[in-house]
């Protein structure tokens, strides 16, 4: 009888427990229309009216407001080992301490993870909790949000508090603010931070192979075909027992990236701005003219065993690649401008060095010119991440001054730096060179390039001295491969330029679905047997333009003609 | 009116202790279903859905959007192929396997094979594909290795379409092939153990045995689960298919779940997302039904 009576019990409060979750449930989603609008400007324009309209604003005559605000701000999330939690460590309480000091603002760093980011920040935006300034590398994300009402506009909030944000102003400029300026509605859903250094990609060849085998670095496609040829001719030399471990060339599934150097080799010299914007919707220039004889290279090379086999099965992010280069197996390779160099102990360099001998290195060369016989190379513009606000950021002057704070120089360099003797030390010629830090002073990120939203990359305002401080900052890395790579990767490069002409509409939820198709696409391509090269592009081209491509081809094409008509270069 | 106090008197507790499930499904099963009008509506993140705008075309335009598109077709063929294949091999395999191991005589052996063949149940595809990626891959995996040192070609368990939907295949059935037995050699416990020895008394050998007495017994359980595994027809596993999948065979591996995960959550298409599902869902309660009435033509018990 007890146990009856005590399961009934059980029971019912279980039920009752259940309903009340459920009738609270939806009240959270209730949408919050973001009512507010920017205060009036007519104080401002008033001479001595300054201080009436910072009055209004909640703020003193330093800036800082009157009542502490809180504001919520995204943070990258790249699960370092052994590093501090991105949201609560040296640094960030650095930021905490300065904006509360100078701004009277409370900061609350939300995490999310840097490799789904776009799944996470959805997440957050579909309910709405998205931090107040939130950050992502995918525009088309903002818009999709932006379209349904999910974005603030900063336009009106920008321009009203222009003067309140000069360091803002210097670090990203017009060109950046307004970079993303609707033409036809005035809309600035999201501002670009700057990328200081537009570095991109490298090729990269085992130095102590060419020397071993009598070579030059190569510094035409013949030369580096040759090259890979005598690798694979000359492995029992090179790698001894484990010859038949032989990779002359190394690549991913990702091979729009991973080959990018060679393939944009055929893309015409003379190419307009017009056709880059036309058919530049793929961030790996897959639509640019006569990329297919790029990729018909690989195919060829493919066939004739110079390239990985397994290269397409494995995912992103996995290690194996790394790993194949680490033992020494590959002599060639295109990746980021300084992929070898990357992560200190772990990096490709120094497992190598470790692994094979003091003399195995890579080194980037430059063999790919085009038909014009120049080493061009197609550099993004000097944008990076875009920030946003979401609607229901209802502190967006807060969230304005945050950024301006980040941006100012000294802070910035701080966060880039860390402290002078415990992550970096002045070198005589003035430049930094980084420290390797120990404990909760490492740096979740190169430079962390996390906390320093507004900017990616070192800009120390004196452009000798940031290129010094970039090559200085490799530990165990001779500064001369750093050096070579810096100057390699972006010489005789194509800036892209911007070209605003408004939303295109068939580009909404294509972006991932298309880029799984290129991949396919090419993967297929390279691997295909050469007599079917041709029928096996051809094909995956045609299903890639009629899934959308095309769509997007013609109206990047008409929103161009509608707003620069005949051009074809921009200034 | 006295009877039905006396009932309610007696067996009350009863009705208490269905509140709990009635209540998982209302909140959680039922309530969501308002839901479902995402499919038919502009989505937008600021509104509920109740107050979102029809979408055009009467409110079809998600659905005339999915079958206008190659991928989603492409995404049905495919969903439709693996599942039929796993449905062709992967059906009677659990059933040949539970006939087997109760013929086995040794029952420590039984019980040995038994536990190997249901562990990998419990190991998750994207293990699973590690795995495979070990074994099979063309240059580096351990079986491809070992054919080459024995002088044959290399198999392209995983870069070749073909070869992958084998691989997909075999995998799936020695990942559950096991799980599954348990409950066919449950069903053969249940089989009265006289109509065994009646059999013998008739002279029936052992494969008299399976073919009259064992495989009868068994027919209400395969019954039962064929009609559930064809209510899954249409249904598509997202781990499966995705961890096994690379860039080389997208063309046979991307099925429905694949399609609304790049589409809709990486796409931000949630109205076209919400209708490609609930296509799914309709398409897998008709094939229930359709599966259903014609087991109960055939003079079986069905499902319900």
């Amino acid at each position: 009888m007890g146990l009856r009576k005590g399961l009934t019990i059980l029971t019912l409060c279980l039920a009752f427990v259940l309903v009340m979750a459920a009738c609270t449930k939806d009240n959270n989603a209730e949408p919050t229309p973001n009512t507010q609008t920017p205060a009036s400007n007519n104080d401002a324009s008033g001479s001595g009216g300054t201080d009436s309209r910072l009055e209004a604003l909640g703020l003193d005559a330093n800036l800082r407001f009157k009542e502490t605000r809180k504001i919520t701000v995204e943070i990258y999330d790249r699960g370092n080992d052994g590093g501090t939690p991105p949201e609560d460590n040296f640094y960030t309480d650095y930021i905490k301490e300065g904006l509360l000091r100078d701004h009277n603002i409370e900061v609350e760093f939300v995490p999310v993870p840097r490799w789904t980011e776009v799944e996470v920040i959805n997440n957050l935006l579909a309910a709405n909790q998205a931090p107040d300034i939130s950050v992502t590398y995918s525009y088309p994300t903002i818009q999709a949000y932006a379209n349904m009402g999910g974005v603030l506009d900063l336009n009106p909030y920008l321009e009203e508090y222009k003067d309140l944000l000069p360091d803002l102003w210097d670090l990203l400029t017009d060109s950046n603010i307004y970079w993303n300026q609707d033409p036809h509605t005035g809309t600035i859903w999201a501002i670009e931070a700057r990328l200081a250094v537009l570095n991109r990609i490298n090729t990269f060849v085992r130095e102590d192979w060419l020397q071993k085998l009598g070579l030059e670095a190569p510094t035409t496609l013949q030369e580096f075909e040759d090259m890979l040829i005598a690798f694979r001719d000359n492995a029992s030399l090179l790698l001894g027992d484990e010859a038949d471990k032989m990779i002359p060339f190394s690549t991913s599934f990702d091979i729009g990236w991973r080959a990018d150097h060679l393939l944009t080799s055929f893309v015409p010299n003379d190419i307009t701005d017009k056709d880059i914007y036309v058919y530049g919707f793929d961030d790996r220039h897959f639509l640019l003219p006569n990329y297919k004889e790029g990729v018909r290279v690989l195919n060829k090379w493919y066939n004739e065993g110079l390239i990985w086999k397994d290269f397409s099965l494995y995912p992103a992010g996995d290690p194996t690649e790394d790993n194949l280069m680490k033992a020494g197996y590959v002599g060639a390779f295109i990746h980021n401008w300084d992929y070898p160099y990357r992560n200190g102990e772990d990096s490709i360099h120094a497992n190598l060095q470790r692994l094979v001998g003091p003399d195995a290195a890579f080194v980037a060369v430059e063999p790919f010119p085009n038909d014009a016989g120049v080493y061009k190379k197609f550099l993004s513009g000097p944008i990076d991440r875009k920030i946003f606000f979401p609607a229901t950021n209802d502190e967006p002057l807060a969230s304005l001054l945050y950024l301006n704070w980040i941006s100012k120089l000294e802070n910035r360099l701080f966060l880039q730096f860390g402290e002078e003797g415990v992550t970096h030390e002045k070198l005589e010629d003035g430049s930094y060179k980084t420290l390797a830090a120990t404990g909760e002073k490492i740096m979740n990120s190169p430079a962390n390039i996390d906390y320093t939203l507004t900017i990616n990359g070192l800009d120390l305002g004196d452009p000798d001295l940031t290129v010094k401080s970039i090559a200085n900052g490799y530990a165990g890395v001779d500064k001369r491969y750093v050096e070579i790579a810096h100057r390699i990767t972006t010489n005789q490069g194509r800036i892209g330029k911007n070209v605003n002409v408004g939303e295109i509409k068939s580009e909404a939820g294509q972006g991932q679905a298309l880029k799984e198709k290129r991949d396919a696409i090419l993967n297929r391509a390279v691997v295909a047997p050469p007599d079917q090269f041709d029928q096996i592009y051809d094909s995956g081209m045609e299903d890639y333009l009629r899934s959308g491509g095309q769509a997007i081809i013609d109206e990047r094409r008409a929103a161009w003609e509608a707003v620069y008509g005949d051009k074809t270069m921009l200034d | 009116m006295n009877k039905t106090m006396n009932y309610l008197r007696r067996y009350w507790v009863l009705y208490v202790m269905l509140i709990l499930p009635l209540a998982f499904f209302i909140i959680f099963r039922y309530i969501p279903m308002g839901y479902i009008q995402i499919a038919f509506k502009k989505y937008s993140i600021v509104q509920s859905p109740w107050e979102m705008a029809w979408a055009d075309h009467n409110g079809f335009e998600y659905f005339i959007q999915a079958f206008s598109n190659r991928d989603f077709l492409y995404a049905l063929r495919n969903t439709l192929m693996l599942n039929f294949l796993d449905l062709l091999f992967g059906f009677p395999a659990p059933i040949i396997l539970a006939l087997i191991l109760n013929e086995l005589a040794f029952k420590r052996f039984k019980r040995f094979t038994q536990t190997v063949v249901y562990l990998p149940h419990f190991l998750s595809w994207v293990i699973i594909a590690g795995m495979a990626l070990q074994l099979f891959a063309p240059t580096s995996g351990l079986v491809n290795i070992m054919l080459q040192r024995m002088g044959f070609e290399p198999i392209p368990f995983l870069n070749d379409p073909v070869y992958w939907v084998i691989t997909y295949v075999l995998l799936g059935i020695w990942q559950s092939v096991g799980w599954n037995t348990i409950i066919y050699l449950a069903a053969i416990a249940g089989i009265n153990p006289e109509l065994y020895e009646a059999a013998s008394v008739d002279g029936a050998g052992r494969f008299r045995k399976i073919w009259h007495v064992t495989l009868p017994g068994l027919r209400p359980t395969i019954i039962v689960l064929l009609i559930l595994s064809l209510g899954q027809i249409l249904s598509s596993e997202f781990d499966r298919p995705y961890a096994l999948s690379n860039k080389l065979v997208t063309d046979v591996s991307n099925v429905i779940s694949i399609f609304v995960y790049n589409y809709g959550i990486r796409g931000l298409q949630f109205s076209l997302s919400t209708a490609v599902g609930l296509f799914q869902s309709v398409v897998c309660v008709i094939f229930l039904f359709a599966a259903n009435a014609l087991a109960k033509k055939t003079g079986e018990r069905g499902i319900w």
